[in-house]
């Protein structure tokens, strides 16, 4: 039922902006808090659809993705979780599928942050991965399947110290073990003892960082989720082979969940997402045409050509 | 608990959406709220990851001392100097010490990963790319148009020069380039705002009012 | 001759025998389990083991010629492994397996003594290369190698051209500053935002409103950060010079300290110490939707006349921005922040874009040092611009003008780090 007064009310909104288009052009235009109202209908209302639309697989995905399935089952990878809650709608469901993926395709997860919260939305990844029926099949242990060694301050700095040791940067884990003690970090001491690294990254600290100094210092493979704002200003690290490829925003995580047969929060937001753009877009153009059709007005006030 | 955390969340979320109407008492009060948290929340993670775990744990608790740590907080306690402003000038000095780290450190991997890598790159797919028997021709087109955005917005950032007459010509060119560019960028920008109103609309209608999930 | 009845007794044997000369038959077809017996694969020649250059120690390369059997001859090597010991008797220990096709295995350890598999500079080491089989008790061992040790370089060779670069550069900024302390007059364009700041300063005074400086998210080690200081320190002085008040809230507690000592220097310079207040440079909050939530508070309540938004900023730019619209400010923007730029051009009056950011605190300055700093940036952008046009004609006309040579020109640009 929630369905059909969702789309009920979707047509009537979309209707009504042909009203709003001729308010606009009258010089009548709306107020902005009716804009708001149609913003947040557009994005409320999909939420409650249980409609997964359809969704290709941009080739920055497919790549990351290529690269993730060629890991060997025991590899290392390092994750970087640089980012907080404000971009967790749009990072989180991209690591919780990562997660998922590493945890049945026995990948060993090194966590670490560079953004004091990062290490947090790492566990809040983990605790719903081992939701996931295919992972709880069988135990992951902390300290031999993964282990979260925290925040540390010191933004790219840290990185670079990491390239000699990850010791010095983090001599102990989550749970104040010391590092030797860590049986998955045993004979880990550098980048060249990891595999690959998957950093999550919102801003900076993050993954132009990584790319400075992980992958043209330390030669690593690196792939990258990224907020949608910062995807613009990695694309170039993309196209000149620095990463291995890139997830970008909300439709970049809906595109993985989708790669890795993960079913996920980014799928289920897409829908809000297009309709919200769809919203916004129409707004736009509604002001745009008015803007012209005002302006040819007040050129010609009687409407002389 | 949960519950309890579940609820105050969602009225804090409603009072600093209701900025949206005007501003109001609630949405102040939100605010104070919201900055306190953060304030309170950053000291005690810095507290406990820097100077806890990292300091008090490695330099001074464990067997094996890393006595660099002492530097880093000989540093530090010298920034506290500001707060007698007889002392004031000392602060500089740490602070002079991470502005040059940091010159240093950027020089080179700006260099490298901005300027050099990516000259070499673009050198190298105007050369690959080409080949018309080898590409598409919208990969060739590609790869020509991304050459005239190079270097006509490296010339509109030309501060030497007047931009008049061709020079002029070819920095509107850049300018053009670099308005498509920041287009693009603000499309993806409003995608990554939506996101996060989708996110806290999720967390109002699934974890609050249950009204999906 | 027999009779039948003879016959019909002998037929089980003769299906006895027809049964076993066909089985014997089929069996004789089929191969003898393959893995049965495996022979030893050619090992690898040419073992060599030398020093890794360009690092820190701590490193040494061994390079082979790989076995004939490796994708040849048997073909049945699968991978090699790498050892190492300390004497050329041994006992030797596995460093490094790598798979077939190999012929190059760096064996590098952290720089740090008693971490796991270190390997100590000028000690000697000695190594040996086994070319593997899918049996793991099948194998082939080179002749050793050594002794060789491990010792750190000062100097990292592929990063040359790295080195030309920033001593050209240096050579240049070094010749325009040194032009500009001498007095002659560098130009540089105009630029229409920098303009518009003494206007709105004007403009505030006027309206009896104070004036809103928000550096931004950065750290005081970020380059618009501190070029941020130095427009401040001009607005700040004009600030003083007509007695407007100013409002600084600060992200950043070490920015914060950088920004009172700038306002203060500048109240001093234009002859007006007693008018700095102490209050008017604060710090807010470390979390950035806290500290835009009271910037935005701080637009509505004191109603500045003129905003300006210099440094890095994030998601919080057009927050900002629109809030300031809302309070009817004028807005002046510039930021090296991509993303942020097209909300600044759309929400604000002047926008710096990128790089105008660093030659408006030139501009705005008249410091010889970034005066002279600007004008061989500028330098070299051209000769960045002309050598990649000139790469590229290279690249693609080397081959018909007979000059080969030509077509590594890229390679200039490729850092080996």
């Amino acid at each position: 039922m929630l369905n059909t007064l969702a789309i009920i009310i979707l047509s009537l909104m979309g209707a009504s902006l042909i009203y709003v288009l001729y308010r606009t052009i009258d010089g009548r235009p709306v107020e902005r808090r009716i804009v708001f109202a149609y913003i947040g209908l557009a994005v409320m209302l999909p939420l409650m659809m249980k409609v997964t639309p359809p969704l290709p697989i941009t080739t920055d995905v497919q790549k990351l993705y290529e690269h993730i399935v060629k890991l060997p089952p025991g590899s290392k990878v390092l994750c970087a979780f640089d980012f907080d809650p404000p971009s967790a709608p749009e990072l989180q469901p991209m690591a919780v599928a990562f997660v998922k993926y590493a945890f049945k395709h026995d990948l060993k997860l090194i966590i670490m942050g560079l953004w004091p919260q990062g290490p947090q939305q790492a566990n809040m990844a983990l605790q719903e991965a081992f939701r996931d029926s295919l992972v709880a099949v069988k135990p992951h242990e902390e300290g031999i399947d993964w282990v979260n060694l925290g925040f540390q301050s010191g933004n790219e700095f840290v990185i670079l110290s990491m390239g000699d040791g990850f010791k010095r940067m983090f001599p102990r884990d989550t749970r104040l073990i010391p590092y030797d003690s860590i049986p998955i970090l045993k004979n880990v001491v550098n980048f060249s003892n990891i595999d690959f690294i998957m950093n999550f990254g919102a801003g900076y600290p993050g993954t132009r960082e990584w790319v400075q100094i992980g992958v043209d210092r330390y030669k690593s493979d690196l792939g990258a989720g990224t907020t949608a704002v910062q995807a613009t200003e990695v694309y170039p690290y993309l196209s000149s082979g620095q990463l291995v490829g890139l997830l970008g925003g909300m439709s970049g995580a809906a595109e993985f969940e989708k790669v890795l047969a993960e079913k996920g929060k980014a799928s289920t937001f897409i829908l809000a997402q297009m309709f919200g753009h769809a919203t916004v877009m129409a707004f736009v153009i509604i002001g745009n045409v008015a803007f012209f059709v005002l302006g040819r007005k007040k050129k010609n006030p009687e409407g002389n050509n | 608990m949960e519950l309890l955390g579940i609820w105050i969340g969602a009225i804090l979320t409603l009072g600093i959406f209701s900025f949206l109407y005007k501003d109001n008492p609630v949405y102040k009060v939100t605010e104070a709220i919201f900055i306190g948290v953060s304030a309170g929340y950053y000291a005690i993670v810095y507290f406990f990851d820097s100077i806890y775990k990292k300091f008090w744990l490695g330099a001074v608790v464990a067997a094996e001392k890393d006595l660099m740590l002492y530097g880093g907080a000989v540093l530090g306690l010298l920034f506290l100097s500001r707060l007698y402003s007889k002392t004031s000038w000392i602060a500089r000095w740490p602070l002079a010490f991470i502005v040059g780290a940091t010159a240093g450190l950027y020089m080179m991997t700006y260099f490298v990963t901005n300027g050099m890598n990516q000259v070499a790159s673009t050198i190298s797919d105007v050369a690959q790319k080409s080949d018309l028997a080898g590409s598409s021709w919208a990969e060739v087109l590609g790869t020509y148009v991304i050459l005239v955005g190079v270097v006509t917005g490296l010339i509109y950032f030309f501060f030497s020069k007047e931009h008049k007459g061709a020079f002029g010509a070819a920095a509107k060119v850049g300018i053009w380039f670099l308005m498509v560019t920041f287009g693009a960028s603000f499309g993806y920008t409003v995608m990554s705002r939506m996101s996060l109103l989708i996110g806290r609309m999720d967390f109002l209608l699934g974890d609050w009012l249950r009204i999906i999930n | 001759m027999f009779s039948v009845l003879k016959m019909k007794k002998y037929l089980g044997v003769f299906y006895l025998i027809a049964l076993v000369v066909i089985y014997s038959t089929i069996a004789a077809q089929v191969p003898v389990d393959a893995t049965a017996v495996v022979h030893p694969p050619a090992p690898v020649t040419g073992l060599t083991a030398s020093d890794t250059d360009s690092d820190h120690g701590h490193s040494i390369t061994v390079n082979w010629k790989p076995s004939t059997d490796d994708g040849g001859g048997a073909n049945s090597v699968i991978g090699y492994r790498i050892m190492r010991s300390n004497s050329p008797e041994g006992p030797f220990d596995t460093v490094g397996i790598v798979p077939l096709g190999s012929k190059t295995f760096e064996n590098s350890s952290s720089i740090e003594a008693g971490t796991t598999g270190f390997i100590p500079d000028d000690t000697n080491f000695y190594f040996r290369v086994d070319a593997l089989t899918a049996d793991p008790a099948v194998f082939s061992s080179s002749e050793g190698t050594g002794p060789v040790h491990s010792y750190g370089q000062w100097f990292n060779k592929g990063l040359y051209p790295v080195l030309w670069a920033v001593i050209i550069f240096t050579v240049l900024t070094v010749m325009f500053v040194s032009a500009a302390k001498k007095g002659k007059e560098l130009y540089v364009r105009p630029l229409a935002g920098i303009e518009a700041v003494d206007d709105a300063i004007g403009r505030a005074t006027e309206m009896g409103r104070p004036i809103l400086y928000v550096f931004g998210l950065g750290t005081a080690s970020d380059i618009a950060t501190i070029a941020s200081f130095t427009i401040l320190s001009r607005v700040a002085k004009r600030v003083a010079e007509y007695q407007t008040s100013l409002i600084v809230p600060c992200y950043d507690p070490i920015v914060m300290a950088v920004a009172q000592d700038v306002v203060k220097t500048a109240y001093m310079d234009a002859g007006r110490p007693n008018d700095y207040k102490e209050d008017a440079v604060h710090f807010i909050t470390n979390a950035q939707f806290a500290y835009v939530g009271a910037v935005n508070g701080i637009m509505l309540r004191e109603l500045p006349a003129t905003n300006i938004y210099m440094g890095k900023f994030f998601a919080e730019s057009l927050m900002l921005a629109e809030t300031g619209v809302v309070s009817g400010s004028i807005q002046i923007a510039g930021t090296d922040e991509i993303a942020q730029i097209p909300f600044f051009v759309v929400a604000c009056d002047y926008t710096l874009i990128g790089e105008e950011l660093f030659a408006a605190s030139a501009y705005l300055g008249r410091e010889p040092l970034l005066l002279g700093s600007l004008k061989a940036q500028d330098y070299a952008k051209a000769a960045v611009l002309v050598l990649a046009l000139f790469g590229i004609l290279a690249v693609n006309f080397a081959g018909d003008l007979g000059m080969a040579w030509l077509a590594n020109f890229k390679e200039l640009f490729k850092v080996i780090d």
